[in-house]
């Protein structure tokens, strides 16, 4: 024991003289989670707030085109324009507008378009009450949506589906209308549809979570853990570096000749460098806890089972630490290390939803995205953070985590042991 | 004790510090053995140079002796240790002092040498006394907080040479101690080495410059093609092998002028 406690003060003092990995460690992820969030936060702000440009072109004059017009302007999606320097615009000019990016929108209702639905309306209704089996001739009636070409395929097919559900609103009230109208023609008794509406079926949409909590995801619950994991993840390129310059200048070598194995120069390793990553997670959540409300962004809510956050950060962590020792064994140059070690991360942190959550990712993305320890950490986290998820919950991520940890430092003593005494 | 205690281990019975026999090594996908039956034999006491070309098997030889690398066939005895069976127990016995220089370049010589001593597990009272002792010997004393990348090349050796000798190890294995380093500091190196060894630490000195073992060396093995072609105090041999008047004559008279590239 006592010979150990040389070797964690060696691998303490050799962290402690690298200054560009501790900044590496520390001062990259506390500035990348601030920023990432900052950036995700006004990207959230941008969609909520009522900023998609939209020109309106409203030549109807009738209750569809009023109709259409108010509701817009109601949604709170929009910023309704209706004329450019006092003039109304034909459709061309509308669509010049658009294609010149100046409007994500242009709709274009042409002169009596409520008059031609009542009109068809009234047909329909007329050849169904008078049992007739062929189809009216019908009036074309519609109007015209022009969508700026860079916005993307999700907001066009949100758009569309908004205002179909609008006018197919009106058509229907119209057709109620109608049939009310020629039903009182022929019935004697009065009837009334004042206050039958089309949103007969509720939809209830709700944000999952337990308890019944009043917690919805937000860019601060995703970056701080997200970024936090990366962060843990890139002790690989110290810990690896660390590994390799001792191989190369000849120290590990000494080592080896001394009365010390190599399972207790792995171990002090991963203690401290242990004990680095449970500060880094520390110090990134107190930045979203305390630094994030300072700069305008939610405060990070930490759940409410501490022991499933302090497992689920030490899991992470022999995950993290795991995979840097096995770069550094397998590694024969600390290039090779280091640039391996960059690239796998920035790989797992991709497909695990680290910058991109894994919801709007593709199921073949998030089908490969499971094989990335950064997604069972992040799945993990989620889960205490938005679910108030205990132990159990966090359970198989943590298993997982710590299995991938341990078969990474198997590979690791393996591959040295083999390599080493030529065996 | 500040150096190794000769009379003591003297009594013990075997009269080879080091012994060797008939090792065998072969390297994966070598056709040649590196070591072709090895037996090596260094007394107690002695200021052993082991001489040899490149690729004739000697840094093998010392990897094998220190229970870094396995070996195919044969046997190991260090102090009378087998060290196929008791490695635990010949490893405080050995120092070794590696060619390139083995040391924390970010620390000082110092936290170097208090953790090198620290995991041959000597008391922190007798640690602190023997880095002093050494660091006086090899005059790095005023030297002993300043970090080891701002040390000169002689600096380096010498630092890496008390990090070997921490522990007042039985035998101290040196691979190389005087390359690229100055006249003044290669000097002052074989001045101590000779101190030491009559201190009582038998020494196994590796070298290329023949001139500086045939100075200090009380016994020279030559070695080629991983075995040992002659063995014998430096002036037996210069007198059995006339008209060669030094060992580099000898040297290049068993061992050929052919070089030795080796990967």
């Amino acid at each position: 024991m006592k010979k150990f406690r040389y070797l964690l003060y060696k691998d303490y003092l050799l962290l402690r003289r690298d200054v560009a990995g501790l900044m590496l460690m520390f001062l990259m992820p506390s500035v990348l989670v601030i920023l990432m969030t900052l950036l995700q936060q006004s990207t959230f702000h941008a969609i909520t707030d009522a900023s998609v440009p939209l020109l309106l072109v409203n030549n109807d004059q009738g209750e569809l085109g009023r109709t259409i017009d108010k509701e817009l302007g109601s949604s709170g999606i929009f910023r309704v324009d209706r004329q450019i320097n006092g003039k109304t615009l034909s459709l061309e000019e509308l669509e010049k507008e658009v294609a010149s990016s100046r409007y994500t929108l242009g709709i274009y209702i042409p002169e009596n378009t409520t008059i031609g639905i009542q009109r068809n309306v009234a047909r329909y209704v007329l050849a169904a009450f008078s049992g007739e089996e062929v189809l009216p001739l019908l009036d074309s009636v519609g109007f015209t949506i022009f969508v700026d070409p860079t916005a993307k395929a999700s907001f066009y097919t949100a758009i569309m589906s908004t205002l179909k559900e609008r006018t197919q609103k009106i058509e229907f009230e119209y057709i109620l209308k109608e049939i009310s109208r020629q039903v009182k023609e022929i019935s004697p008794i009065p009837i009334s549809t004042e206050g039958i509406s089309g949103q007969q079926v509720y939809i209830d949409i709700r944000d999952a979570r337990l308890k019944g909590k009043n917690m919805i995801p937000t860019p601060v619950q995703h970056n701080v853990p997200a970024w936090s994991l990366f962060a843990v993840f890139f002790i690989v390129i110290s810990l690896s570096g660390s590994i390799i310059r001792e191989r190369q200048d000849g120290s590990f070598f000494r080592l080896l000749t001394m009365p010390c194995s190599y399972t207790d120069y792995l171990l002090s390793k991963a203690i401290v460098f242990t004990v680095v990553a449970l500060i880094q997670f520390a110090l990134i959540f107190l930045i979203g806890v305390f630094i994030c409300p300072l700069l305008g962004l939610d405060s990070l809510h930490l759940g409410s089972s501490p022991f499933a956050l302090v497992v689920l950060t030490f899991s992470s962590a022999v995950a993290a630490i795991g995979y840097g020792v096995a770069i550094g064994n397998i590694a024969d140059t600390y290039h090779q290390s280091s640039v391996f070690g960059a690239i796998s991360i920035v790989i797992m942190a991709a497909i695990g939803g680290v910058w991109i959550p894994t919801y709007i990712m593709s199921e073949p993305m998030k089908k490969i995205g499971m094989f990335s320890p950064m997604r069972w950490g992040l799945s993990g986290f989620m889960e205490v953070f938005l679910q108030d998820a205990g132990l159990k919950a966090v359970l198989p991520e943590s298993g997982m985590m710590l299995l991938f940890g341990i078969v990474c430092f198997a590979i690791a003593v393996t591959f040295n042991y083999r390599r080493r005494l030529d065996v | 004790m500040f150096f190794y205690d000769l009379k003591t281990r003297l009594s013990v019975e075997n009269k080879f510090i080091i012994e060797t026999v008939d090792l065998k090594k072969t390297y994966k996908g070598k056709l040649h053995p590196t070591l072709n039956g090895l037996n090596l034999r260094i007394p107690y006491g002695s200021l052993f140079g082991l001489l040899a070309p490149n690729g004739a098997g000697k840094t093998t030889a010392i990897n094998v002796i220190c229970g870094l690398r396995k070996y195919d066939s044969g046997k190991v005895f260090i102090e009378g240790y087998d060290l196929s069976r008791d490695l635990k127990a010949i490893k405080p016995l050995l120092g070794l002092v590696p060619q390139d220089i083995a040391l924390y370049p970010t620390l000082t010589a110092y936290e170097n040498l208090k953790i090198f001593g620290g995991l041959y597990g000597i008391e922190k009272p007798l640690l602190e006394k023997r880095i002093d002792q050494l660091l006086e010997l090899f005059d790095l004393s005023a030297s002993r907080n300043s970090y080891i990348n701002r040390f000169s090349g002689g600096m380096k050796r010498r630092v890496n040479m008390v990090a070997g000798m921490l522990h007042a190890p039985g035998i101290l294995i040196l691979d190389e101690p005087t390359v690229g380093v100055d006249a003044q500091s290669r000097m002052m190196i074989l001045e101590k080495l000779i101190e030491i060894n009559r201190a009582g630490t038998t020494i196994l000195f590796i070298s290329h410059y023949l001139e500086e073992a045939e100075h200090i060396c009380t016994e020279v093995a030559f070695m080629d093609n991983g075995t040992i072609i002659c063995q014998g105090h430096p002036g037996d041999l210069i007198d059995a092998h006339k008209p060669c008047g030094s060992l580099e004559s000898i040297y290049l008279k068993l061992t050929g002028k052919r070089m030795r590239d080796t990967q």
